[in-house]
């Protein structure tokens, strides 16, 4: 049923490019977060050439091997990839039946997106995310979850492929009544 | 039709369930943390707000009594802010010795150690290993602060995982006098010192470890967040460098 649902979103050539897109936009985001400062202040500053302007924040993704351990840089992917199959899938699902959008899982997905940017804060020591949003006792979460936060990111990963397969799903269902 | 309702049922139920986990597992944690805010190096909200602005300028100006790999006169200097128990840290640590050997030899880069012991994740022991290394320079000056800092982040398996009973053995292997390495271990006389280093990490905006600082010749800096490869650390090196 999924693999169907998935064969006719991705007969569009318009659709990989899309998944391809937002999985790489997210992988970004959730590499640099910790570093959004320093690349904001290489970019604003004047004495900084264009090449490095260019060259650091690519340098920077290849924290993904030093500043994550295998099973955060796991979900990582995973949480990018994933996240680029459900924006394409609701994006067919939305052009082809906009009246369903409230069954759509757009709330799940997006659920499973902040829990995996709760898990990617996580990664690196002292929970910087953690510590952002609840503003105190951030860090001390963590003590109390056995893989350190990475229980954000594997939920994370589970309530995408939830949305995926519901909006899946969706897509393969005939909209009728059955008897 | 019966059949179609039940299962559009089934489906819109999916998404407050899976609200209702999430909170329950945020909250839930929340609430256990706040229980036990006592013992650890309780953040208050007021301070939490000075620290999530974090200003660059607060660090504190570098002099004679920090811990410096390389020539403390260099025009680059790179401040770290390191949990001993932190397995980034460790892989940072590493990483830093390679960016000393290219840039620390020709003096254009020089290494600041600050402890920024981490006592939620890695209570008591995050802090002694700090203490360890305080006692080490006592003993043994800036060279033997170093040879302890490299031998303790190369046998501790990290997250907590080293034996308090390895530090004297740490001592011992860099020919340090153990006995009055152990007395100045237990003497409680670097709490203070390691606590300013903590809280002007934080005053400077670091919110994990490692968190460093690459301070240019002109006194500009750049903030850097967790462990990063090499390449990223020459670049910064290298802006620096090329600031007027």
């Amino acid at each position: 049923m999924l693999i169907q649902a998935l064969q006719k979103v991705y007969g569009k050539m318009s659709y990989v490019i899309l998944t391809v897109v937002v999985s790489l936009a997210v992988f970004t985001i959730f590499v640099w977060l910790p570093n959004i400062r320093l690349i904001v202040d290489v970019f604003t500053s004047t004495d900084v050439s264009f090449v490095s302007k260019v060259k650091l924040p690519v340098s920077l993704l290849g924290s993904i091997t030093t500043n994550f351990t295998f099973l955060s840089a796991t979900y990582t992917l995973l949480i990018a990839i994933l996240f680029g199959i459900y924006i394409s899938i609701t994006t067919y699902f939305l052009k082809h039946r906009i009246k369903e959008v409230g069954q759509s899982g757009v709330g799940v997905g997006f659920l499973g997106f902040m829990s995996g940017i709760l898990g990617v804060g996580c990664a690196a020591c002292g929970s910087f995310i953690l510590t952002s949003v609840i503003l105190f006792g951030g860090a001390g979460v963590l003590t109390f979850l056995p893989l350190g936060g990475s229980e954000f990111g594997i939920v994370g990963v589970m309530l995408i492929a939830i949305a995926i397969y519901m909006t899946a799903k969706k897509i393969k269902d005939p909209l009728v009544c059955k008897i | 039709m019966e059949e179609h309702t039940h299962k559009n049922h089934k489906n819109n139920l999916a998404i407050p369930i899976a609200i209702v986990i999430a909170g329950v597992m945020i909250g839930g944690a929340v609430i256990f943390s706040n229980k036990n805010t006592n013992n650890n190096l309780a953040l208050t909200p007021e301070k939490a707000v000075v620290e999530n602005k974090g200003d660059l300028d607060q660090m504190m100006p570098i002099t004679k009594e920090d811990h410096i790999r390389g020539d403390p006169n260099a025009p680059v200097k790179i401040v770290e802010y390191s949990d001993t128990e932190c397995p980034f840290c460790k892989r940072f640590h590493n990483i830093m010795k390679q960016v000393m050997e290219e840039y620390g030899k020709d003096g254009k880069v020089a290494w600041v150690y600050r402890h920024f012991p981490l006592d939620q994740l890695h209570p008591i022991k995050a802090r002694n290993e700090a203490t360890a290394f305080e006692c080490a320079n006592e003993q043994g000056g800036n060279d033997k602060f170093w040879q302890y800092a490299d031998r303790l982040y190369e046998v501790t398996p990290s997250n907590n995982g080293l034996d308090s009973a390895e530090l004297p053995k740490i001592a011992q292997y860099v020919g340090l006098n153990v006995s009055k390495f152990n007395t100045c271990l237990s003497s409680g006389k670097y709490d203070q010192h390691i606590q300013d280093d903590l809280d002007n990490a934080m005053a400077t905006g670091g919110q994990g470890t490692p968190w460093s600082i690459i301070v240019g010749p002109n006194g500009k800096k750049y903030p850097l967040s967790g462990a990063q490869p090499v390449s990223v650390i020459n670049q910064l090196i290298d802006l620096a460098l090329q600031e007027k």
